[in-house]
């Protein structure tokens, strides 16, 4: 059980853990937002592991390149700045806390005394063409009907950060002269 | 037997249609400067009755797999593509003549409308956990911004973002589920899980994969205790998307409940149809999920005084009968859920239209300014009572043969305390349903002037009252066709 890959391993995983901890405990949302930033990079490391590189590619490139960039700049955006300092008030409820251990407990148990069948030989193969071959072929629908997903999403958007009324809209459609 | 891809887009004309329908509002957004009118509900109605159409031409062959199994084409499928179909038709005409969208820009509304409405085509038909999640946010996140699309009003706001965060939890908590089955099985088709399980012997990783994906799916059917964004989420939309929401996914959500339940828990020689895996007493836990949902949803709808909120209530506790057709996972008891759907489309979509004719004459949604509406509105005030009535489940209306069909079962096999804890929840209902009635006709007026109904909602108001009556009288054909949809369930 050990080697210098497991104690990677281990490092990795506590930095996941621990920053995503620290996510929802922090009080400043920014501080919670670069945590995010030590979380998503830990779960790309965890892809690693597990031979899906380009999963952790684009957990990279998505979540820590775009998702985080944009949380931020929503943050630094928002009217609100001057108050961001109460911005993730941390509440410790007992309740919630012990409802949370034992679906902890629940769940771990259940990861640590099943029996999943597991694929022998973990081999660390590039699967970039392997899924782009079944994007196309196996899992085409789904990869067409994400298409539409995305296109309502992006419409949703633009709607939602469009001006309310006339005005600004007709200024909006004018076209330049 | 799955067909390849190419071989199957002919089979898909339905989708196709409405996804070709979803691109043609976009392209005649752009192009149009007017964005308030009416051709892009005008082009949503004629893309969805032709979908509808197209829906009934297919032929629905048992054990047709597309896609190379990512959606099943059986009759199962196609009940439910044409149910919602028949949804967004009916909600489509609603919202032409709703008054809080009228200086909306439409054509984006429409589009979401659509995204759902294909969402839940493939949400019925999903064999596949990739498939089915996708199809489930297809639902979700355009129903996040329907609900939301009355962007300066706080509440409609409040409801949006109550919805995205309760939505995000509950797809959460089930792909957590879905990635336990597949760690159990190793693969993603629901007939192989179904088959992987029942080889292995691993009871509370199968028992927690079970509870968790019935949080996510409890979600859209607003079962309790998943059901806390739908009052807040239903009194905040837009009333044509809070019936939308009351029929259309929830309709979706027994689709994928039933079908991912029955191919990956019930026994294959469906003829006895019980709960495979016994050592979990899954007939009592969903017992008790169905006595719990429609005793919660009565019990609070009776104090609400907003009638939207009213019948968002009432629309968990019909989640709850509805539920009771599942306990027992037969095919005799899923026929009654599937029957009992399509009575709750017409009564529950006509209850909505009135409200929202009133809401536009009166601008409000409270019971108390509905006093004296059978003198200012002799017509809605008749066809709301009829709705509320057929969802009483008084007979001679719709909504009594459907809880007919949903009790037998239970009695039959012998849950007779469900049954009790059923039929009490009926009469509770009666007194909050029948109170709006007593309001309408009882109570006087509080304004003379009579409100108009306009030809086109009253002919529609019609359409609706028409099934709703003659189901209560005549509904062998219904029966017997929700009856094959299941027997057409393809494992």
């Amino acid at each position: 059980m050990t080697g210098p890959a497991d104690l990677i391993f281990y490092f990795v995983a506590a930095l996941t853990v621990a920053s995503a901890i620290l996510v929802a405990t922090l009080p400043n949302i920014i501080y919670s937002a670069v945590a995010l930033l030590f979380s998503f990079a830990g779960v790309a490391g965890l892809y690693v592991f597990v031979s899906a590189d380009f999963l952790a590619a684009t957990q990279v490139l998505v979540y820590v390149g775009g998702i985080l960039i944009l949380i931020l700049f929503a943050v630094f955006l928002s009217n609100r700045i001057s108050t961001v300092k109460i911005s993730n008030p941390v509440h410790f409820n007992w309740q919630a806390a012990l409802l949370c251990l034992a679906l902890f407990g629940v769940l771990s148990y259940t990861a640590v005394s099943t029996k999943f069948p597991v694929k022998p030989g973990l081999s660390y193969q590039p699967t970039t063409a392997e899924i782009g071959e079944l994007l196309m072929t196996r899992y085409l629908l789904p990869f067409e009907v994400a298409s539409v997903l995305l296109l309502a999403a992006l419409i949703g958007a633009a709607l939602l950060s469009r001006p309310e009324g006339e005005k600004e809209r007709s200024a909006d459609m004018e076209e330049p002269k | 037997m799955f067909l390849g891809n190419l071989e199957s887009l002919k089979y898909f004309l339905p989708e196709l249609a409405i996804t070709a329908t979803i691109l043609l509002l976009v392209a005649a957004h752009v192009a149009s400067k007017n964005r308030r009118s009416a051709a892009p509900a005008l082009l949503s109605l004629a893309g969805v009755g032709a979908s509808l159409l197209l829906v009934g031409l297919l032929p629905g062959g048992p054990g047709t797999s597309l896609f190379e199994g990512m959606v099943a084409l059986d009759g199962f499928a196609v009940f439910f593509k044409a149910l919602t179909a028949l949804a967004t038709i009916v909600v489509v005409a609603m919202s032409m003549d709703s008054a809080e969208l009228k200086d909306k820009s439409q054509a984006e509304y429409y589009i979401f409308l659509l995204s759902v409405l294909l969402g839940m085509f493939l949400l019925a038909a999903a064999t596949d956990i990739v498939m089915l999640y996708l199809s489930l946010e297809l639902v979700s996140i355009p129903s996040y911004l329907l609900a939301g699309y009355l962007k300066g009003r706080a509440r409609s706001t409040e409801a949006s973002m109550k919805y995205v965060v309760y939505g995000a939890t509950a797809s959460g908590v089930m792909i957590y589920g879905f990635s336990l089955l597949f760690g159990l099985t190793g693969t993603t088709h629901i007939g192989e899980i179904g088959r992987g399980l029942a080889l292995g012997k691993a009871t509370l990783p199968m028992f927690l994969a079970a509870a968790m994906v019935t949080v996510g799916f409890g979600y859209k059917i607003a079962a309790v205790p998943f059901h806390m964004w739908s009052p807040d989420v239903y009194e905040g939309a837009p009333t044509p998307v809070t019936a939308f929401l009351s029929v259309g996914p929830k309709a979706a959500g027994f689709a994928v409940l039933v079908r991912f339940f029955y191919t990956v828990f019930a026994t294959p020689d469906a003829a006895a149809g019980m709960w495979k895996f016994s050592s979990v007493d899954w007939p009592l836990l969903f017992a008790v999920l169905s006595a719990v949902t429609m005793t919660v949803g009565n019990l609070v709808a009776i104090n609400q005084k907003n009638v939207k909120r009213l019948l968002a209530y009432s629309s968990i506790a019909h989640a709850g009968y509805m539920l009771m057709g599942f306990v027992l996972l037969t095919p005799v008891g899923l026929r009654a859920i599937l029957f009992y759907l399509v009575v709750y489309l017409f009564m529950n979509l006509g209850a909505f239209y009135v409200v929202i004719l009133v809401a536009n004459g009166t601008r409000s949604e409270e019971i108390s300014d509905y006093s004296g509406l059978g003198s200012r509105a002799p017509f809605a005030a008749v066809a709301l009572s009829v709705f509320l009535f057929a969802l009483t489940g008084i007979p001679p209306f719709s909504g009594f043969i459907g809880k007919v069909y949903l009790f037998a079962e239970v009695i039959n096999r012998g849950v007779y305390w469900l049954a009790v804890v059923a039929a009490l929840n009926s009469v509770v209902s009666l007194y909050y349903y029948a109170r709006i009635v007593k309001v309408m006709f009882l109570e006087d007026p509080r304004e003379s002037a009579v409100l108009p109904v306009p030809a086109f909602p009253r002919a529609m108001l019609c359409l609706l009252v028409l099934p709703t009556l003659v189901l209560g009288v005549y509904w062998e054909p219904v029966i017997r066709v929700a009856a094959d949809s299941v027997k057409l369930l393809a494992f």
